[in-house]
């Protein structure tokens, strides 16, 4: 492997600093009087407590899965402290103004200045800095259209029906473990329903940031879009750089009722530890949606971050002729460890599913698709998709196809590829014999190979992308 | 065979293909011993008529009735469509890797000959008769052992239709755009293998896009397909003018 | 341990000892005691239960008597080996050469000569059932070529089942060592002669030298009843060559896996399988191929019709090891479902380290194909004869490879009745 290769993996992590903002954050470890704390702290009403504590009792009982390919510490659950809010949080902001200045200053050196991204992209951003939303704007213009956008835990005051139906039903508190884990000790996330066909006029955005010590961030997402209905839903992350590895275990559900619409996008920048693997986020992520008559789900990810990613976006699709997609860029380097893909549960007759996977492994870095396609025997002429490539930079990282699928109908047709393949000497000189510089060659190259899946992401988010992994690969060559 | 002195009679056909409606009532009556051109512009429901009569499945005949020698053509299965002695050489011949072409052509001969209530061929007298039909066609005799369609060009798929057609000696041939993507030597191995199967009891359904084809297979009647139904028939000088003038001025008389 | 588990040491015990080998199977019969049975959670077995083991008295048949060679056995030039029921018939046998020796009858320097080879190439510790399979080690073949050695004809080693009455454990074991460009074909033939359900339990294992060539064929056609837990184990040295082919017809439990580590430069592995279970049978085969070291080649390819209620697993697992640059590697697995009621459970894997690789995998799930259908049914062939012929056709792609004429003259007619209910369908797929 070319040095310049080398080099240009070898790029450190722009967005590593650390807010000072005092946090009202509990001790670590994790009993019922945790679960009780911090239901109490957001002054839950009683059958929220009871389902975290049931959830919470399901999870003693369950044992962390090993079957993924990734190694790391034994994680002690009781050194993690559960909750965790900014503290000038208790007199809430009542516009952007009140914001803790610190704050704003931080988005400012992630280059998210909310008031331009307000003004200039239309977007909505619930933007949480630890546990808590902070500040949710352009609530206005979309309550005109009778979307409801807001933290999960203002929609457990305001909308307790629609958390009690929804919550849980696409995936239980028993489904694995750390959606149990998530289920006792969420702290908060966004909650989204876009009643019967609305078109939501932005897409809705959300920026997650981690940044206490030794804080679990335990994220829950629950998007309801109702029958006919449409939505765009965009996630973006990025985290300060620490020496503490940090647990992140989010539960996203969504619904999609009868010809309905949810597109959930992600670009994921979470500290991946530094070059010789030391620190960095584990994330433990359960997504998935369910799709009924006609409906469709799709979900696209770009995912640079994290030490430790263990994550499957899926989709049910229930309903007959319901579609569901799964576009994902995952790219580890140094001592990064990936193991993600998704699952096409098809069950409603002539469902559809597309999976796009693109896996970029550089430095050390073990990258794992891993995947389900299983046709149930209702699916009466399904179809899925699947074409997964690895590209591996560098000879001491690892690329890994683990595909799952099963068939029980015979008028359904699964179609799977996989290709592992390198980015070539030869590839590089043809660029750089053309003109280009290497670090230009890589990112085109590595550009080229992800382009199906950049295509799926809303404008402003594909450029952030593109400009992610060329930052992750900064510096690899030249 | 048949008492019939019709041998394909189409009243008011109307077919659809996936809910959209293709032909629309159209009429064509084809006698024994005729060679009859279909030509049209592209998407006017050339090939679907080939697909109808052949029964393919998803081709569904609305309205209308055909008369395949005297009988209710709708009313039979593909299989006995073939079997009372209706080919169509098909546009984009399939590849079946694992089954050679001699077992296609055997299976297809024995059922022919088992409905007409006639010996089967024995296997060497068959193989005999296989080798002449890939010489008429200028095939290899070792396309016979290779997989049906199985890498062949484009040119030899087109031949190893005929070749069949030439061993199964059916009544009603129809060619659906044969000529398309073939060289001028391939298209003269075809036309001189249709013209040698010319009798004053088999007729032929010539769908194609191109006059060229014609020079070649010269036929007694050119129908124009527009929109779904025939809006002009005429001889050969039909086909020529086409050729000069293109399919625009008729396609508004569909309508 | 589990019921099966602690019933198999008791087979263990009861079958006829070879002294010389009393270490080796003393220590799998502790393996094997060790092992923490599998359930449907033990990713390998995720797909297939073994719960047809249990509640069954498993017992080693003692000698049985054939009336004269069944008609099942394959028209070979060949040196022929039969066992019935384990043990080895000299009536039906060919004149053994010097290359082929029984374990039973092992002079003292080739007791030395097996016992270094002995379980070498297959990984015991890894193999549940190739450890039961030692344990209860009652006969063995022993095929051994010199550098150089080009063996004339193939050997054809043929296990028979006759009922006994009794619930048979019938163990089979074949060592092949090849040295330096030595050349042989080796056809594995399972058989049963009745409706028993006998448990084969059959260990193969292939060593194949520098520059050697190899071509195996294992052929499992046995009666639906029957148990079948095999495994083929092959380790490629420099430039040598395998050439696999494998067979099996569905029964009421089929689990066959194959092993293969390249561990010379240059080694190339040609594996092709076909897998037809129909009724209520089951197949599952798990291959998995190691690239320990730079510069060889894979090319496998699966296919299997499943009909009926059937159920088929094929598993593929192709690992690329850190220093096994230049590695080529293919893998192809193609299903056919043809009933509501059937299914297929297929899981590609590549597993790489190294980065300067090409390596693709490819599954596909379908019924057969629409057009192809019309194609023949336009042609005159009744639809039930077109569905049979394009069954037929997709696993008998693979057939055509096969180098030995004999072998595919063969398998085809079996290979289509397989298919077809009645022979009016298959009639034309069977043929010189």
């Amino acid at each position: 492997m070319s040095e310049q290769v080398e080099s240009l993996i070898r790029k450190e992590y722009s967005a590593g600093f650390h807010t000072n903002i005092e946090s009202e954050t509990l001790p670590p470890g994790l009993n019922e009087d945790v679960i009780r704390f911090i239901s109490a702290k957001k002054n839950e009403p009683q059958w929220m407590l009871d389902w975290r504590l049931k959830a919470f009792k399901i999870w003693q009982g369950m044992e962390e899965p090993q079957w993924a390919h990734v190694k790391y510490p034994k994680i002690d659950f009781q050194s993690i402290s559960y909750f965790s809010a900014p503290k000038s949080l208790a007199d809430r902001p009542k516009s952007l103004d009140e914001v803790d200045p610190d704050l704003i200053e931080t988005y400012n050196k992630l280059g998210i200045p909310l008031h331009e991204q307000e003004m200039l992209a239309g977007v909505a951003v619930d933007a949480v800095f630890d546990s808590v939303s902070v500040v949710t704007t352009f609530r206005g213009k979309l309550e005109e259209a009778g979307v409801i956008f807001c933290p999960i835990s203002e929609a457990v005051h305001k909308y307790p029906e629609l958390i009690k139906k929804y919550m849980g039903s696409v995936v239980p508190q028993r489904d694995n473990y750390y959606a149990a884990l998530n289920s006792a000790v969420f702290s908060d996330g966004s909650f989204v329903y876009i009643p019967k066909g609305v078109r939501c006029p932005m897409e809705l955005s959300t920026y997650f940031r981690i940044n206490e010590m030794n804080t679990g961030q335990f994220e829950r997402t629950l998007i309801i879009a109702e029958e006919g209905s449409h939505v765009s839903y965009l996630e973006g992350c990025t985290a300060p750089q620490r020496d503490e590895n940090q647990l992140h275990a989010a539960v996203v559900e969504l619904v999609a009722m009868d010809n309905a619409e949810i597109k959930y996008s992600t670009v994921q920048n979470w500290y991946p530890g530094d070059e010789q693997g030391k620190g960095g986020i584990y994330n433990f992520v359960t997504k998935r949606g369910i799709c009924h008559t006609r409906a469709k789900i799709s979900w696209t990810q770009v995912e640079t971050g994290s030490a430790v990613t263990w994550k499957y976006p899926s989709c049910i699709l229930k309903g007959d002729y319901s579609i569901g997609e799964f576009y994902s860029v995952a790219l580890t380097n140094n001592y990064q460890q990936a193991d993600t893909g998704t699952k096409m549960i098809h069950l409603g007759k002539h469902t559809k599913s597309t999976i796009i996977s693109k896996g970029i492994s550089a430095g050390k870095s073990q990258n794992a698709y891993r995947g389900l396609v299983r046709m149930g025997p209702t699916a009466e002429g399904a179809r899925n998709y699947t074409q997964c490539d690895s590209l591996l930079i560098g000879d001491r990282c690892g690329a890994h196809t683990f595909p799952y699928i099963e068939s029980a109908h015979p008028s359904a047709v699964v179609e799977h590829e996989a290709t592992t393949s390198k980015v070539s000497d030869d590839q590089l000189f043809l660029c750089q014999q053309r003109g280009l510089d290497a670090e230009k060659a890589v990112s085109m190259i590595v550009n080229g190979f992800c382009r199906e899946v950049f295509k799926q992401l809303p404008m402003e988010f594909a450029v952030e992308a593109g400009k992610l992994l060329e930052v992750s690969l900064e510096g690899s060559v030249g | 065979m048949f008492v019939s002195d019709t041998m394909l009679k189409i009243n008011d056909l109307c077919a659809k293909v996936e809910d959209k409606e293709i032909l629309r009532q159209l009429n064509l009556e084809v006698k024994p011993g005729e060679i009859h051109a279909i030509m049209g512009p592209n998407g006017a429901g050339k090939s679907t008529l080939g697909n109808v009569l052949s029964g393919r499945p998803g081709y569904e005949a609305t309205a209308g009735h055909i008369e395949f020698k005297g009988q209710n053509l709708l009313e039979m299965d593909p299989e006995i469509r073939a079997r009372e002695g209706l080919f169509l050489a098909f546009q984009y011949p399939v590849e079946i890797p694992g089954v050679s072409n001699m077992e296609l052509l055997k299976a297809s001969v024995d059922a022919r000959r088992a409905h007409a209530g006639l010996e089967e061929y024995s296997a060497i007298d068959f193989m005999k008769m296989a080798r002449e039909a890939c010489k008429a066609v200028n095939l290899d005799q070792s396309f016979l052992k290779r997989g049906v369609n199985e890498g062949f060009s484009g040119g030899e798929k087109k031949r190893n239709e005929i070749m069949q057609m030439m061993l199964l000696e059916p009544s009603l041939c129809i060619l659906d755009e044969t000529d398309s993507g073939l060289d001028i030597d391939a298209l003269q191995v075809v036309a001189n293998g249709v013209n040698a199967m010319r009798s004053a009891d088999r007729s032929f359904i010539v769908v194609t896009h191109y006059q060229r084809l014609l020079d070649y297979i010269v036929p007694d009647y050119v129908h124009v397909l527009a929109n779904g139904r025939i809006v002009k028939s005429g001889d050969k000088s039909l086909a020529l003018e086409l050729e000069a003038k293109g399919y625009s001025w008729l396609e508004n008389e569909a309508v | 341990m589990s019921e099966f588990q602690s019933h198999a040491l008791m087979l263990a015990q009861q079958s006829k000892g070879l002294a010389w080998l009393n270490d080796a199977k003393q220590a799998c019969a502790n393996l094997w005691q060790a092992e923490k049975w599998p359930t449907r959670k033990t990713e390998a077995w995720r797909y297939t239960s073994l719960q047809s083991l249990e509640s069954t008295l498993w017992s080693v048949p003692s000698e049985a008597q054939l009336d004269g060679l069944p008609d099942e056995l394959m028209a070979l030039d060949a040196t022929r080996l039969v066992f019935v029921n384990g043990n080895f018939s000299s009536q039906f046998s060919s004149e053994l050469p010097e290359s082929l020796t029984l374990f039973s009858q092992a002079s003292p320097a080739e007791q030395q000569a097996i016992l270094t080879k002995f379980n070498q190439v297959a990984k015991v510790e890894k193999h549940l059932f190739s450890q039961l399979n030692t344990a209860a080690l009652g006969e063995g073949v022993f095929l051994n070529l010199s550098a150089n050695q080009r063996l004339e004809k193939p050997v054809y080693v043929v296990y028979i089942h006759t009922d006994t009455g009794a619930s048979d454990y019938v163990g089979s074991r074949l060592l092949v060592s090849l040295e330096t460009s030595a050349e042989a074909v080796v056809i594995e033939h399972f058989i049963t002669l009745s409706d028993a359900s006998p448990m084969f339990n059959a260990v193969t294992e292939l060593d194949i030298g520098e520059n050697a060539k190899l071509k195996h064929y294992r052929i499992s056609m046995e009666s639906e009843q029957s148990l079948h837990l095999g495994s083929v184990h092959a380790a490629l040295h420099a430039n040598s060559q395998l050439t696999g082919f494998t067979l099996a017809t569905g029964s009421r439990l089929k689990r066959i896996d194959y092993h293969v580590r390249h561990v010379g430069s240059g080694a190339d592995l040609d594996l092709q399988g076909i897998y037809l279970p129909k009724h209520n049978q089951r197949v599952d085969y798990h291959t998995n191929v190691e690239h320990c070291v730079p510069h060889c080649t894979t090319n496998e390819v699966f296919r299997g019709v499943i009909s009926d209620t059937a159920k088929a697993v094929f598993n593929g697992r192709i690992h690329i090891h850190q220093d096994a640059q230049k590695t080529l590697a293919e893998m192809s697995n193609r299903n056919l479902l043809t009933s509501n009621r059937a299914e297929i459970n297929t899981k590609p894997e590549l597993e790489i380290y190294a980065d300067d690789v090409k390596c693709a995998h490819g599954a596909t799930i379908s019924q057969l194909n629409d057009e192809s259908l019309f194609y023949l049914v336009s042609r005159g062939i009744s639809e039930a004869e077109a569905r049979v012929m394009l069954s037929f056709g997709f696993v008998n792609e693979l057939v055509e490879n096969i180098a030995v004429e004999d072998i595919k003259v063969w398998l085809r007619p079996r290979m289509a009745k397989a298919f077809g209910q009645n022979d009016d369908v298959v009639r034309h797929l069977i043929h010189d």
